[in-house]
């Protein structure tokens, strides 16, 4: 698979804080990359070197293998991005929107028409083409944000953080017509601080804090080197100190915490896991309110990593 | 406090246009200001003039430009036409007069050489015409007997000096009031500008639709914030209507001071108050903050020209003073100049100031009314 | 491209009503204003008949000379509107500011009036002036010369004022000035729309793979043809419903028009470039210049032009408002065309340096933050 985009030893600084710090990644054709962060770790800054609005101060950034620049006016007529403010004139009516913003690419009306109404569809504004961007909702406003930045059918997509206050329906029907833009073979980068969508969305991840890359791959691979299979959360009444130093003995456990009443024992590896914790629980008198397992997350990945959670 | 403060606020925020109406109500006080002293004995006026002389040695010239400088301003302006030319253009003198070379020799023997004048056509030019054709005739009627040129200036001037007594029967000093009067006509626009602007702009975002939901679940009840927004925006007038009549005092000084001052600074009250009821009512009508400007603009400058702020009401045409009449300025300033010409203030003399403010006072309910219904009918709706 | 934008720029720029009401709407509101404010100035100040009262007594009954004259000069001259009364009525009359004052003849003419001023000042020298030809009869009566006609002699004046002295004129003047310069708001607002570091929007064509300046060249044409359209709506509004005079030389005056609206188009796009602000901010330091340089052309009083032209010519030399009010003066009230041109190559030279200082801004692609 070729390299679409080639980010190499990029360093972005302002005043007084390197926004991107000697940041190296590449993505391939066809991939869906995620850009997991949380607010402020340089995920858009980085989108901005890359479609070269920002002057950066070391490195070099290559788009379809050829070095970005604000003129490379080839390479630009295949990009297409979603900012994460909506970016849309206040005076033109959905239609008319789509139509300026594609009328920069696409000068062939008749094509155009099409591509518009494909973008539409896409996003699910059949209803709404005469509507003025006030009259639409949060969510349909982000909708008309994302076929604005797709209509032209770019090879390359940038997404950033297109799901930010939007409302479960929209956020499914933009999810969804992400993975329809990805089957179309478009490549897509997408900036998120939700790991969920990441997880169901990526092929593969970058996890970014303060401009510097932490870890990479697709989500399987991120959670091993969280050094954890599973993990159980149970909520007790009251535990003894002595209960949680045998629950501590079980082999598979990889680290125990209790914070008031919420106990939460995580595993290296997982098989019969949740029955052995009850019967010790049983065993020792504990009662418990609720007791449950589950997958780790990428959340549980970044605060392995950095200590803090991905989400303020 | 919590609503006092908001307001507070905005008020900060929308400074720059509080003191632009400021500077302009004082740079207009300021150069109003006439320097005239007291006068109890008859003045001339005296119109403005320049002279372009070519006749410099003759002495009949210099006896008629001697007689025009006792009588007029002789102004000192290039001695270019395009500086003469736009010096009567802006009527920064009234007459001009060329005097051609030899005047006084040609005079002397027997002709009667042309005099050019160049002229404005509004008053102090007639009467500087008026002038010169005086002394001309005088001139040319004396010539008929005297034949020497000595001999003729003494006769003209003997003639000239014949004037009547006049007598000044009214004592009040018009210039202070004259002064006071256009301060606070003027101050009409700023007051209304300044209170509409702001009480609008405050309220509009008040009403903004996520504030309003978020007033109407905080803790406070709706009608107690209400009074206390309409609380705020009331003394907020009355510190505008405050800081205008301390600029007026330092203007104005001690004519403040007096029951005439007193009653102009009612007046402003009034006025302030009745601004303060149209602000609430348009604010209640208009829906788009960014609306605000150009609303206030056309009010406040519509009401000022129609009603006499700038220009003086006298020279407005009676129809425009009769559309003037639906406006709360127009009552107001008719008050203002009342006030500069009243010599005794009695309940007599008082009485058509107390039927000016009776209306301005009917105005205010009137919007008040307004906006209560307009209101309740909008809730209905919305 | 340019095409397609110049449509696009066109319909932002056409659906904005808060710009719409600026640019077409308050120069015309304002110009009514300025109509029923100023239409009767000039004509009152024009010396208006005079209303005095004369006291009736034995003196003045006897002095036939002054009885004729004053005949003459309310019947014939039309300067005096003359009451004959008593001397309480003439009191009255005076108090309730209904005469300007009141003679009496007693040992000679005395003048009673309420105080010192234009009208009182020209009933005194009439007064006068009657009362030195009265001498002048005596003394050639005297003198056996008794067919002497005075009104026949007088002095060889020759009237050789300019026409076109309506100074109001100037006050329509700002305004087009005042409109030509708001166009500007047009401007900068659809300029602003095309800068990345200002703007979502911006920022989304400037990834576009369309070039720059044919998207900023197609925008600022839509918003100049706003801007003319206003203008001319004005100038026909001014020209045929308020009787604004231009003088007249058309063509001229479309030039001086559409020259003035370049200069405001410039000052938009050098304000929307330069400044750092958001939009509201820019439209009011935008609104801000456009006021101060018409207060500094006379918008606000006249004779704040004349003075800044006499005493500080540098300012109003560098004032866009200026250049626009003091050209249509020149084609109205001068004869050569010098002032004019003038005015016009100022305009040209403001209108080039506003868009030289923006050059860099709008060629701009790339930058430190946005």
């Amino acid at each position: 698979m070729k390299n679409i985009v080639e980010v190499k030893n990029v360093t972005k600084e302002y005043k007084e804080l390197k926004a991107v710090d000697d940041l190296s990644f590449v993505v391939k054709e066809g991939e869906i990359l995620g850009l997991l962060g949380p607010n402020g770790s340089g995920k858009t800054t980085t989108i901005n070197c890359i479609l070269s609005l920002l002057n950066i101060n070391k490195g070099t950034i290559k788009i379809f293998g050829k070095i970005m620049k604000p003129d490379a006016y080839d390479i630009k007529k295949d990009i297409g991005v979603v900012f994460q403010e909506v970016a849309v004139f206040e005076e033109l009516t959905v239609y008319d929107n789509l139509d300026y913003f594609c009328g920069l690419y696409i000068k062939n009306k008749k094509q155009r028409k099409e591509y518009i109404e494909e973008a539409i569809a896409l996003v699910g504004l059949e209803n709404y083409k005469k509507f003025y961007p006030k009259q639409l909702s949060g969510g349909l406003l982000r909708r008309l944000n994302i076929a604005c930045g797709i209509a032209h059918k770019p090879k390359l997509i940038f997404l950033d953080e297109p799901t930010v206050a939007v409302d479960p329906q929209s956020r499914n029907n933009i999810l969804e017509g992400i993975k329809t833009l990805r089957d179309r073979g478009a490549t897509i980068i997408y900036t998120t601080h939700y790991m969920e969508e990441v997880e169901l969305l990526c092929d593969r991840i970058i996890i970014l804090d303060k401009g510097k890359v932490l870890a990479e791959g697709s989500a399987d691979e991120l959670k091993e080197l969280a050094n954890m299979d599973e993990k159980i959360t149970v909520e007790v009444d009251h535990i003894k100190e002595t209960v949680i130093e045998k629950i501590k003995y079980f082999k598979n456990v990889h680290e125990v915490s209790l914070e008031r009443n919420t106990l939460i024992v995580t595993y290296k590896k997982g098989k019969n896991n949740l029955s052995e914790l009850i019967d010790l629980l049983k065993e020792n008198k504990v009662t418990y309110s609720k007791i449950f397992s589950e997958r780790p997350t990428l959340n549980d990945v970044f605060l392995n990593l950095t200590g803090k959670e991905l989400r303020d | 406090m919590i609503v006092f403060k908001t307001f507070w606020n905005v008020v900060k925020k929308y400074k720059g246009t509080v003191i632009l109406y400021t500077v302009l109500l004082l740079v207009f006080g300021f150069l109003n200001m006439s320097t005239k002293d007291t006068q109890t004995d008859f003045v001339n006026s005296r119109p403005d003039i320049f002279i372009i002389n070519k006749d410099k040695d003759g002495l009949l010239t210099k006896n008629l430009i001697s007689y025009l400088g006792e009588n007029s301003n002789r102004k000192e302006i290039k001695e270019e036409e395009d500086s003469i030319n736009d010096a009567l253009f802006y009527r920064d003198i009234n007459f001009v007069i060329y005097i051609p070379e030899d005047y006084s020799k040609e005079v002397m023997e027997g002709s009667n050489p042309e005099i050019e004048i160049k002229s404005t056509g509004d008053y102090q030019a007639s009467l500087a015409s008026r002038m010169l054709e005086r002394y001309l005739q005088i001139q040319t009627i004396y010539k008929k007997k005297e034949t020497d040129e000595e001999n003729l200036i003494e006769a003209i001037n003997h003639n000239l000096k014949t004037s009547a007594k006049v007598e000044i029967a009214s004592s009040l000093d018009t210039t202070k009031t004259t002064n006071s009067s256009r301060y606070f006509n003027f101050a009409s626009y700023s007051i209304m500008a300044v209170v509409i602007f702001v009480v609008c702009l405050v309220m509009s975002s008040f009403k903004e639709k996520n504030t309003k939901k978020r007033i109407i679940i905080s803790s406070m009840n709706y009608k107690e914030h209400n009074r206390k927004l309409l609380l705020a925006s009331f003394v907020y007038s009355s510190i505008a209507w405050l800081l205008f009549i301390l600029l007026g005092a330092i203007l104005l000084k001690d004519i403040l001071f007096t029951t005439r001052g007193l009653i102009y600074m009612l007046n402003a009250y009034l006025f302030t108050f009745c601004s303060l009821t149209i602000a609430l009512l348009i604010s209640t009508l208009i829906t788009d903050k960014n609306a605000v400007s150009g609303i206030v603009n056309v009010i406040a400058l519509g009401s000022s020209f129609l009603c006499g702020a700038f220009v003086p009401s006298e020279w407005l045409p009676k129809g425009v003073l009769q559309i003037a009449h639906a406006l709360p300025a127009y009552w107001y300033i008719n008050s203002n100049d009342l006030l500069k010409t009243i010599e005794v203030i009695n309940r007599e003399s008082l009485k058509p100031i107390l039927i000016n403010s009776l209306v301005l006072i009917i105005f205010s309910v009137l919007y008040i009314i307004l906006n209560n219904i307009i209101s309740k009918y909008k809730q209905k709706i919305g | 491209m340019l095409w397609h934008n110049f449509k696009y720029s066109l319909k932002v720029l056409l659906k904005n009503k808060i710009l719409l009401f600026w640019t077409f709407a308050f120069p015309i509101i304002l110009g009514i204003f300025f109509h029923m404010a100023f239409s009767d100035i000039e004509s009152s100040e024009k010396l208006d008949v005079i209303k005095i009262a004369i006291i009736n007594n034995e003196e003045f009954d006897r002095d036939m000379f002054s009885k004729e004259a004053f005949k003459m000069l309310s019947e014939e001259e039309k300067i005096f509107s003359i009451t004959y009364t008593d001397i309480e009525e003439a009191k009255e009359l005076l108090k309730e500011e209904k005469i300007t004052g009141y003679l009496l003849f007693e040992e000679g003419v005395n003048i009673t009036v309420n105080r010192s001023g234009i009208n009182e000042t020209v009933l005194r020298y009439v007064v006068d002036e009657i009362s030195s030809n009265k001498e002048i009869m005596t003394e050639f009566y005297k003198e056996g010369n008794s067919q002497m006609n005075i009104s026949e002699l007088k002095g060889n004046i020759k009237d050789i004022s300019k026409e076109n002295l309506s100074y109001t004129m100037i006050e329509y003047y700002t305004l087009i000035a005042m409109s030509a310069l708001y166009g500007g708001i047009l401007s900068m607002f659809i300029t602003n729309y095309k800068l990345a570091n200002k703007n979502a929007v911006g920022k989304r064509t400037s990834i576009s793979p369309a070039h720059k300046g044919g998207l900023l060249l197609g925008s600022l044409l839509a918003s100049y043809l706003v801007q003319v359209v206003g203008l001319s709506l004005l100038f026909i509004f001014t020209i045929f419903c308020l009787h604004v005079d231009y003088g007249n030389n058309l063509p001229f005056m479309i030039l001086l028009g559409l020259i003035g609206s370049l200069a405001g188009l410039s000052l938009g796009v050098a304000v929307a470039t330069l400044i750092k602000a958001n939009e509201n901010t820019k439209t009011g330091i935008l609104i801000a210049i456009t006021m101060l340089g018409c207060f500094l052309s006379g918008m606000m009083g006249i004779t704040m032009k004349y003075q800044i032209d006499k005493t500080i010519p540098l300012l109003n030399k560098i004032n866009p408002a200026n250049m626009i009010t003091d050209g249509f003066y020149a084609l109205y009230y001068y004869e050569g065309l010098n002032r004019f041109l003038m005015n016009i190559i100022s305009l040209l030279a403001f209108s080039l340096v506003m868009l030289l200082l923006s050059y860099r801004g709008l060629r701009r692609q790339k930058y430190d933050s946005i």
